[in-house]
């Protein structure tokens, strides 16, 4: 089977170190693909170089085993894209908007975009100028989605949206997908990586630093154990005990990774004067944290 | 008005066509008003007839001065410089607009989403240039055929649609240059202020070629001097000048294709 998206050695460099190095990786039919960093991390930057609106310095980029800049037209009419930081035309209402969209995309009327504009609770009659952050993002979506195109390309998807849209875009993903539609997502924060996508790509300073699937990551899953100490325990207090890692410390406050039986570290905490105590499962968030160091603390 | 970008563009400007539209009108309805006592003013005749030839030449148009004329009158008045100029910068503030302008207010990225050629949109932004200048050549002909009759010129519609045509094809060549200025740069400061700076430079080789022997190889280069050189008023089309202004519009709207396709949309 042909990826859907496929770049190899993709880098892309400005002036300073901004863009993307060196950046492999492929995106396979039907996923959902999310792909996380902090701002400025370079997911646009990819995002735009899958689009053709930028060129690459250095390796090679294909979308439907397309060349992106050969073939872009082609790709193109084949991809859904909202961009990071979208700008509409003021003075068009959505209706209009969606209408000039279809004739440049060549279709017969708006497609799904009046049904997909219903679902997300979008006014379809008002100038865009008038629209809050939120509905403008909706008209983004619509934008990408009305002509059900085989790879969805969207940067920061629900950035604007309260939460209850945002289960409506959860829901179209999902459709999307159950379909064999492929949906390529950028997010800076996890959860919303972690609701609906099958693969994270974690990048940060331009690099890869991380790509495996969310169940990969939910194997990694331990127990959080906060503990506020009286006084700060010596810095070696929870070294070579038996499944117990220190993740983080501030002050009197000893974030620790749990991971099997707890006897071995209730015991050493028995030696020492507990304020308070939290112990909870981690979430993926967490375990971000503890595998990725710095550079996914970052990044989630 | 939504079909295609170029029905886009149009529609975008509907309201500044109205108020182009309105100038020219005015423009042309004054100067008509004042053509009988300009005619009959013998003094004003022979103070032009006395002006040196340096001066004449900033307002000569298919070659003479001619104030006792219809077709003289509206040659120096309104198509030796104001009438161009007034199409220039319209044609400029477009051209900028065309892709500069998308780019700068953002929504360059999501058209360019489309599916649609890099070249194809600088196709349908020049088509949507020319068929701006077209609504306002058309008012602006309406405007002097009834103007020119109530004032008794004696200047055919066909030859005021020649002049009309002429001063037309040179505000496209220099919103062309504005198209591909913002083609290359993507910002609008620069393609307005590329293309004004071209037509002063090219306004002045013309203007002063006459005078001084260096800039007369120059000359030619120059939109203007097509464009003045020929004498509609009087007659009619000149099919070779007009096909070398139309030739500079599509020569430099064309190397808007390769300067727009090769570089990087800024965001």
């Amino acid at each position: 089977m042909i990826d859907v998206v496929r770049a190899e050695g993709l880098t892309k460099s400005y002036g300073r170190a901004r863009g993307v190095v060196d950046l492999d990786l492929a995106v396979v039919p039907g996923e959902v693909f999310g792909f996380l960093g902090p701002n400025g991390a370079g997911k646009s930057t990819t995002l735009r170089l899958l689009l053709d609106l930028i060129r690459p310095t250095s390796g090679r980029v294909s979308v439907f085993g397309l060349d992106v800049r050969r073939d872009g037209v082609e790709v193109r009419r084949r991809i859904g894209y909202l961009p990071g930081d979208l700008r509409l035309y003021p003075r068009l209402t959505p209706r209009e908007l969606f209408t000039y969209v279809g004739h440049l995309r060549g279709m017969r009327g708006t497609g799904d975009a009046v049904v997909v504009s219903e679902r997300l609770g979008l006014e379809l009659d008002r100038p865009i100028q008038a629209l809050s952050k939120g509905n403008r993002q909706k008209v983004g979506l619509v934008q990408a989605l009305m002509h059900r195109p085989e790879l969805l390309v969207l940067d920061e998807p629900t950035s604007g949206l309260d939460p209850l849209v945002q289960r409506v875009f959860y829901e179209l993903v999902r459709e999307a997908t159950s379909e064999g539609r492929t949906v390529f997502l950028s997010s800076h924060v996890l959860p919303e990586v972690q609701h609906v996508a099958d693969r994270v790509a974690v990048i940060r300073e331009g690099r890869l630093v991380l790509l495996d699937t969310i169940d990969a990551l939910r194997a990694h899953a331990f127990t959080r154990v906060e503990v506020t100490f009286a006084a700060v325990p010596p810095p070696a207090a929870f070294a070579g005990l038996p499944g117990v890692r220190e993740i983080e410390r501030r002050g009197a406050v000893v974030l620790l990774a749990l991971e099997g039986e707890a006897d071995a570290l209730i015991k050493v905490l028995a030696q020492h004067t507990v304020v308070a105590l939290d112990i909870h499962e981690a979430d993926l968030e967490d375990v971000f944290l503890s595998l990725y160091g710095e550079a996914a603390s970052d990044a989630a | 008005m939504l079909r295609s970008v170029a029905a886009k563009t149009v529609r975008d400007t509907r309201r500044a066509m109205l108020w182009w539209s309105a100038g020219l009108i005015l423009l042309v309805a004054v100067m008509c008003a004042s053509y009988p006592a300009v005619r009959d003013n013998k003094d004003l005749s022979d103070l032009i007839e006395q002006y040196p030839e340096a001066l004449k030449g900033f307002v000569a148009f298919g070659g003479t001065v001619d104030y006792s004329t219809g077709a003289g009158f509206l040659g120096s008045e309104l198509f030796s410089l104001m009438v161009p100029l007034l199409l220039i910068i319209a044609a400029v503030a477009a051209g900028a607009r065309a892709i500069a302008g998308e780019e700068e207010n953002g929504t360059l990225d999501l058209l360019l989403s489309y599916p649609l050629s890099r070249r194809r949109l600088v196709v349908e932004k020049l088509v949507g240039l020319a068929a701006e200048l077209v609504v306002l050549l058309a008012v602006l002909w309406i405007a002097l055929v009834v103007g020119a009759h109530l004032a008794s010129m004696n200047v055919s519609a066909g030859h005021l649609a020649a002049a009309t045509v002429g001063a037309g094809l040179i505000g496209l060549d220099y919103g062309c240059i504005a198209l591909l200025l913002g083609a290359a740069f993507g910002r609008r400061g620069v393609a307005i202020g590329g293309a004004a700076v071209a037509a002063v430079a090219t306004y002045l080789v013309n203007s002063l070629a006459p005078l001084l022997d260096v800039l007369e190889p120059l000359q030619r280069i120059s939109p203007f001097y097509h464009y003045s050189v020929s004498d509609p008023l009087r007659q009619g089309i000149d099919p070779g000048r007009t096909a070398v202004l139309v030739a500079i519009a599509l020569l430099a709207a064309a190397l808007a294709v390769p300067a727009l396709d090769r570089r990087d949309l800024s965001s």
